[in-house]
């Protein structure tokens, strides 16, 4: 059975950026897992190789929620 | 004509030394395997080299830089920033010192490096010609820069004095050193953390170096190909590595009572003004910088005891640098080249080298020079060899000499 997007970018978190699995949760700010700009451009290429998507046009700031990071892959992946 | 300027002599407190080199991962396994060669690590091949004419250099082995670090540390940082904050975490704790309470404002970071992060440039230009601009890592731009050691290593520390990279080619580890002297001596500090960090598995740095037929070609036998002084050289071998010490003011390190491992005495440096690659051929560059640093020190020639040379393994550098080092200071001090063990670590060499003086001054022995099995008979100082060699050592020199005419020496004592 394949990972869910969430599961996917979960572990991604998990193994490039040392964040806390416990700590990731869909109305948890991307900053509080301590994600700045940097991060989120390198997490942005990260997804897109594991994922095979194009998220050139979505904007993400560490402002959205990891909810909102999740529903825009995913958004991506079907259109 | 007037005599220069001098100030009075100041001799900045050595009291920790870290050391991430291929002979060994700490400043105590170096120093063992640099004093019994036989037990040096093997050098493999490495697959980024694959069909040039060296495919190898003196890697770190046995450290998982990942683990050590964190997942989260370790992602903002280079390789050779990695060396750096696991040299400068040894030597901090040699030192007895604790971030945690240390006046931070007054600690400073003085690391130098001659290429940074250059194998990242090579991989990410690989993405950019292969992949486009979009797959380009953002992570490139802050991370591969030659101040990335002294930013990490200040970082890692909480170190918020002044912290600064230098960048003078092979001799870039040295002038760091001799920077925190200086500026000990100022008082812009009370501590640094000073030396030089490097990892170049660069194919990019690696073929330019073959085709200027600097580097050893010996490709059948590696562990041999670096050795300084011997008939038979034919250039360095790059290694990799970080050589950082924890330097004081005596005055500050006196009141924390803190044990002094050696001093940093004296500091000279000059420019051949000669040429982009090759050493002033009289090696008057180097002589400069060397007088410089006894005036400097106010120490003779006859107090010197042991030197750890530059000694890249190239035919010229060898050569020049020993006809100098015995005009200057006679045919009595002990000379070695230790990295016939840890290879040419470039920017990181002077921070190394310096380091391992600053054992040899501790131990009161000096270690030899490895593969020297035919010494070149046109080199005038007294090489150790084969065995590392106990002397009564009260002073020592450490000299580097950097591509486009940097040269840069150091006088330290017990």
């Amino acid at each position: 059975m394949s990972m869910s997007t969430a599961d996917e970018i979960s572990t991604l978190l998990t193994a490039n950026f040392g964040t806390d699995p416990v700590a990731i949760r869909p109305d948890v700010p991307l900053r509080q897992l301590r994600l700045d700009s940097l991060a989120l451009e390198e997490l942005r290429l990260l997804i897109e190789d594991r994922l095979d998507v194009d998220l050139d046009d979505v904007q993400l700031t560490s402002r959205d929620t990891v909810g909102q990071l999740v529903d825009a892959v995913q958004r991506k992946a079907v259109a | 004509m007037t005599a220069p300027y001098r100030l009075p002599p100041f001799a900045a407190a050595v009291t920790g030394v870290g050391l991430v080199t291929s002979a060994g991962v700490g400043a105590e396994a170096t120093w063992r395997a640099l004093n019994d060669p036989a037990t040096a690590p093997c050098v493999p091949h490495r697959d980024e080299l694959q069909g040039l004419p060296c495919d190898f250099m003196y890697s770190v082995t046995g450290l998982d830089t990942r683990a050590v670090l964190g997942v989260a540390a370790h992602r903002l940082m280079d390789r050779f920033s990695h060396l750096a904050v696991i040299a400068a975490r040894e030597a901090v704790a040699d030192a007895g010192l604790d971030p945690a309470v240390w006046d931070s404002g007054r600690v400073a970071v003085v690391i130098g490096s001659a290429h940074g992060g250059l194998p990242f440039y090579d991989e990410q230009h690989i993405a950019l010609t292969e992949r486009g601009a979009r797959r380009v890592s953002p992570k490139l731009a802050p991370l591969a820069v030659v101040n990335g050691a002294a930013s990490s290593v200040a970082t890692d520390l909480g170190a918020r004095g002044p912290s600064q990279a230098v960048s003078t080619a092979c001799s870039s580890g040295t002038v760091a050193i001799g920077t925190a002297h200086q500026m000990l001596r100022t008082g812009a500090c009370d501590i640094v953390v000073a030396g030089g960090a490097e990892s170049v598995c660069s194919r990019l740095l690696i073929a330019s170096a073959c085709r200027l037929k600097a580097v050893s070609t010996r490709i059948d036998d590696p562990r041999a190909a670096c050795r300084p002084f011997d008939t038979h050289r034919d250039g360095f071998v790059i290694g990799e590595g970080a050589g950082l010490l924890v330097m004081e003011r005596p005055e500050h390190a006196r009141a924390r009572g803190a044990a002094v491992r050696a001093h940093v005495a004296g500091y000279g440096s000059s420019s051949d003004a000669y040429s982009a690659v090759a050493p002033d051929p009289d090696g008057l560059g180097i002589e400069r910088a060397l007088r410089t640093a006894l005036a400097d020190a106010g120490i003779a020639a006859a107090d010197i005891g042991h030197v750890n040379a530059h000694g890249t393994s190239t035919v010229s550098n060898d050569l020049i640098e020993t006809v100098m080092l015995r005009r200057v200071l006679g045919e009595h001090p002990l000379v070695t080249s230790t990295k016939a063990m840890t290879g040419h670590t470039l920017g990181a060499a002077g921070g190394i080298e310096t380091a391992l003086t600053v054992l040899a001054l501790q131990h009161q022995l000096v270690p030899p020079t490895a593969n020297l099995d035919a010494p070149d008979p046109d080199i005038p100082v007294d090489v150790v060899s084969k065995e590392a060699r106990p002397a009564a050592l009260a002073a020592a020199v450490k000299t580097s000499l950097g591509f486009g005419g940097h040269n840069a020496a150091l006088v330290l004592t017990r």
